[in-house]
């Protein structure tokens, strides 16, 4: 697949509030990605997708050949199937990780069996999705994969005028404090460790609330909802995002 | 030449086994009544001698030959026999040739061969004598063939050849005819259950009344097939329910893709059809995910990733999640908790059946209402009670709101997949747990975890039998 590079629009996608979410991508070009999956319309799509994001990405249909271009090529992430041929997805990760390769890797799966996914991360994936998936809810997943929050040590997080102090835990936004309840400040937090990136509902539930499935309500609608009310004021330049059918952002007001 | 069928079949080959081991039973039976009858014949005879004997010891010598002819002359059956001779051992009277050697003197009873003169010449006999040296020195023996031997052993052989032999012959038909019926009864439960096979689910094993193993397996084999035709109905129900569930939102997305292709004439107004169209298609998938995932937890064996759950840690944190969306329709959720309990458990399924109780209870709720969660402890067990003030479950629903699909009629505006309880009633399975669902007006649903009886015991596989009442 050739790579589609620069201006990321790609044929018959107009540019929208969906694209802008990957905008930082742009400075990251030739971010490499290995994707190992045997089903062909399945990579197709991904690699086209990835491609149309300033991805480069390199693709194996079976799992030996996987581990060799792994190997070779040394991704900075990978996309690795559980069900491959030749090689099982979960023994490609073990034999990686004894290697001492750190590259995050994202797991997919045809069934989301509650075994299969703690087996998943237990042999040494970073993330877990199950088929079938939103294409977008892959590549936000990828993306915060290749940008996860270094272990730093710092008390007080920032994004532009938004402050956050993890041992007071208090928030301001420049010199108005902001009252927030445990679970908004849990969702702040979690939020600016990754601004800039593509939260995806999915991705809220999971990492800041724990849940490890689909609510039938709207559930992080109406929590973000409350803090965006609360984070962005009447006469402030918003800055938690909606990005329609996709997720949430959180970005410095330009 | 090929063999009949039933003589290769089991029930045959024990029919044969029994006749041989019947016939060897009879066959000793009559030898040992053979060898009983001939001892008693022979111990008769014997006496019968040593009697004769002493009377005819007994008389003067004149006397006594008479009473040897006499005694001789009186038996009609020639089974009779008499001899004196004289202390050389030359015959006096009596119809034995000679004295026989290898006869004791003044003895029991024994058997000997002898030689009996008779009117065509000699001939050698066994017979049973006894021999007494007189006053005289004569020798005196008195014989007798004990010929009633002959005539049981004949009268044995004819009892075996008219008992046995049909006996044996009976054994074997009736192995015969019950291998054949056996193998019948086989061959038509075989035919209808291919009938079955071919997908006639109404088909029955044939079975009587009487009380028979082949029946009662029949009856048995019944019963299970009744519980799956019920069963295959019910799936066939889901699946109609399925499609009709995915057509809804499907039909929508559709028209809604039609009339934009027609109508929209901006960019902005394409874009909002598609945004339309997707959330059509997304609701179609989240039922098609919450299906898939009702089927794992359904299909899950596993109490392996079980750790102990805090159920009042649990609560709160799914009351902390609800909170919001409680508020936005103004229902006040609340927490009370009486005690910290804990299960055994998998966290995450059973925030997820909880998180599904309160949330079905929000959605139940008119404006102004409350939902209460609880945690209770009840008589060796735990209860995580979930009560609203909404319009309730009437008597009729109560069955009715676990199946897949189910919505109640009342509730036919209110958005929602429809499998909500379904999973929770499978989580609550899956853990051993009981659901128990109240009518009446606002709606009660608890889970109730038994107490286990030790810290180790293993959880019951999930299975038939103990569904949420």
């Amino acid at each position: 697949m050739e790579m589609v590079s620069g201006k990321h629009t790609a044929p018959g996608m107009p540019r929208s509030s969906n694209a802008n979410a990957f905008a930082a991508i742009e400075n990251q070009l030739m971010t490499k990605v290995l994707l190992i999956e045997d089903d062909s319309e399945t990579a197709e799509e991904i690699t086209a997708e990835l491609a149309d994001r300033g991805f480069e990405i390199e693709w194996s249909a079976n799992g030996i050949e996987g581990l060799d271009k792994a190997r070779l090529l040394r991704p900075d992430a990978m996309i690795v199937d559980r069900l491959l041929p030749g090689m099982d997805g979960l023994t490609i990760i073990e034999a990686l990780r004894k290697e001492q390769v750190r590259t995050p890797v994202l797991v997919l799966s045809a069934l989301g069996a509650v075994d299969d996914r703690v087996r998943g991360l237990r042999m040494g994936g970073d993330d877990y999705l199950t088929k079938p998936f939103a294409i977008v809810e892959l590549v936000a997943r990828i993306e915060a994969l290749l940008r996860r929050p270094a272990e730093s040590r710092e008390t007080t997080l920032r994004v532009g005028p938004l402050e956050l102090d993890l041992i007071e835990r208090t928030a301001r936004r420049g010199d108005r404090m902001i009252d927030l309840l445990p679970r908004e400040f849990r969702l702040l937090e979690y939020m600016m460790q990754r601004s800039d990136q593509l939260l995806t509902r999915a991705m809220l539930l999971e990492e800041v609330w724990n849940y490890k499935f689909v609510p039938a309500t709207n559930l992080v609608d109406v929590h973000m909802g409350r803090l965006r009310h609360k984070v962005d004021g009447p006469d402030e330049a918003p800055m938690i995002h909606n990005v329609r059918g996709a997720g949430f952002i959180l970005r410095i007001a330009p | 030449m090929r063999r009949p069928d039933f003589i290769s079949s089991n029930t045959f080959h024990w029919a044969l086994m029994v006749a041989g081991v019947f016939a060897i039973f009879v066959i000793m039976l009559f030898g040992f009544i053979y060898w009983k009858t001939d001892q008693y014949l022979i111990a008769r005879s014997d006496r019968m001698i040593a009697s004769q004997m002493n009377v005819i010891a007994g008389l003067s010598s004149e006397r006594r030959l008479e009473a040897l002819d006499e005694h001789l002359r009186q038996d009609s059956r020639g089974v009779q026999y008499a001899g004196l001779f004289g202390s050389d051992g030359h015959r006096i009277a009596g119809n034995l040739d000679s004295l026989p050697l290898e006869l004791k003197m003044d003895n029991l009873v024994q058997t000997v061969s002898v030689v009996r003169m008779v009117p065509t010449g000699r001939e050698n006999r066994m017979i049973r004598a006894i021999a007494r040296r007189l006053p005289s020195g004569d020798v005196l023996v008195i014989g007798r063939e004990v010929d009633e031997i002959k005539e049981m052993s004949h009268v044995v052989g004819e009892a075996l050849a008219l008992g046995l032999l049909p006996g044996f012959c009976l054994c074997l038909l009736a192995g015969a005819w019950l291998s054949v019926r056996a193998q019948k009864r086989v061959e038509e439960v075989n035919r209808r259950v291919q009938r079955i096979i071919a997908g006639d689910l109404r088909e029955r094993l044939p079975h009587r009344t009487v009380d028979e193993p082949f029946s009662k397996l029949a009856v048995i084999v019944n019963g299970m097939l009744d519980e799956m035709e019920t069963m295959i109905h019910a799936l066939a129900g889901v699946g109609n329910d399925i499609a009709h569930d995915l057509r809804t939102p499907l039909t929508r997305a559709r028209l809604t893709l039609e009339r934009g292709r027609t109508n929209a004439a901006t960019l902005e107004q394409l874009q909002a059809v598609a945004d339309k169209a997707i959330a059509g298609i997304d609701q179609s998938l989240a039922i098609i995910t919450a299906l898939l995932r009702l089927a794992e937890i359904e299909n899950s064996r596993r109490s392996a990733g079980f750790g102990s759950v805090a159920l009042h840690e649990m609560l709160r944190e799914v009351c902390d999640i609800y909170e919001p969306i409680a508020e936005n329709k103004n229902v006040a959720l609340h927490v009370r908790v009486t005690d910290q309990l804990t299960v055994r458990g998998d966290r995450d399924l059973l925030i997820e059946a909880v998180a599904n109780l309160v949330d079905n209870a929000i959605k139940f709720t008119p404006e102004g209402g409350k939902v209460d969660m609880e945690l209770l402890r009840g008589d060796a067990e735990a209860i995580v009670r979930v009560t609203d003030t909404g319009c309730g479950i009437s008597e009729k629903e109560r069955e009715a709101v676990l199946r897949r699909f189910y919505r109640s009629d009342k509730m036919r505006n209110t958005a929602g997949v429809g499998l909500g309880l379904s999973l929770v009633a499978a989580i609550v399975k899956l853990h051993g747990f009981r659901l128990a669902i109240f009518s009446g007006s606002g709606c009660r649903v608890e889970i109730i975890c038994p107490d286990r009886e030790d810290g180790v015991k293993e959880l019951p596989r999930l299975g038939k039998g103990r569904a949420a009442s």
